[in-house]
């Protein structure tokens, strides 16, 4: 199953992405938050985690190091600013000035919810540059993902046709 | 100074007017006037969000009429819906990995149990035998 990108939330500038693990909360909950772990998964395939320290605790910091299979490595600084287990955890990204572009800070929030022997993940980022603009969710940037131009520019009609009738 | 380029495209995207704005350049040029058209708002109130849309690359005006039509720069979209397309891929990889990572874990709980249910059947014989 892949990651779905949900863009229907009007109501709010964000980006969820959700998907359901075979595996109970308990056990997604210490794959997500024991750093050992975190190290294990996070980046996927060819990429590694040189270092990953957690210090779960509200205001405590996730200093992560990624390293892409091409040897380039990518530092991920965040604060943890709610920890609920084994169901909540939201964290904040720290601007990091040595990307250009740097990468947008967002908020974000992990839940997880038990269905069955299966847990459902589910991630909503609320960038902080759309946050603070009001940036509506129905932009569709999720629909608009992969477009080339020509696709995009009917997309930014329709959009707009949507938007003369709500 | 608008020194992040993705946000100043967030912010230029966060206005309903400017996105109607730049649906209609899609479909072609148009001048500030024709832009004002379709909104119950003054040409120099749309010129201030076109402002904003050329401040964030969005938009160029072209320079060979006196009407100076606008023009949509369609790569700067693209720009920020890559990346938010390799926001995706990254979360989608990593949670194929995770998702790999959690069936390896619970092969290796389940071999646990099925071991410490082996050693449970065997104890009570023994704490039988040690009660006689």
């Amino acid at each position: 199953m892949t990651a779905i990108i949900d863009v229907s939330d009007v109501d709010r500038p964000v980006i969820v992405i959700t998907r359901d693990f075979d595996a109970p909360c308990e056990l997604v909950w210490k794959a997500i938050t024991d750093p050992k772990q975190v190290a294990v998964w996070y980046g996927g395939p060819g990429f590694t985690n040189p270092v990953c320290e957690m210090d779960l605790r509200p205001g405590g910091t996730w200093h992560h190091v990624m390293q892409a299979p091409n040897g380039s490595r990518y530092t991920i600084n965040s604060v943890f600013e709610e920890i609920v287990a084994p169901k909540r955890l939201v964290w904040r990204t720290v601007k990091d000035p040595n990307r250009n572009p740097p990468p947008p800070t967002s908020l974000n929030t992990v839940t997880l919810e038990a269905r069955g022997q299966q847990t459902r993940w589910k991630l909503v980022t609320l960038f902080d540059s759309i946050a603070d603009r009001d940036l509506a969710a129905k932009m569709g940037f999720g629909q608009m993902i992969g477009m080339g131009t020509d696709r995009m520019a009917a997309h930014l009609a329709t959009l707009q046709g949507a938007e003369d009738h709500g | 100074m608008i020194q992040d380029r993705l946000s100043s495209v967030f912010f230029a995207l966060a206005d309903p007017t400017r996105r109607g704005v730049l649906a209609r350049l899609a479909t072609g040029d148009a001048t500030v006037k024709e832009l004002a058209e379709p909104y119950e708002m003054s040409v120099a109130a749309v010129s201030k969000h076109l402002k904003v849309l050329e401040a964030a690359g969005l938009i160029s005006q072209g320079r060979q009429s006196q009407w100076r039509p606008r023009h949509l720069e369609a790569g700067r979209l693209q720009e920020v819906f890559a990346w938010l397309e390799d926001y995706r891929r990254f979360w989608d990889r990593s949670l194929d990995s995770l998702a790999e990572h959690l069936r390896v874990l619970q092969m290796q709980n389940a071999g646990k149990k099925r071991r410490r249910s082996k050693r449970v059947r065997r104890t009570p014989s023994v704490k039988g035998g040690n009660r006689q």
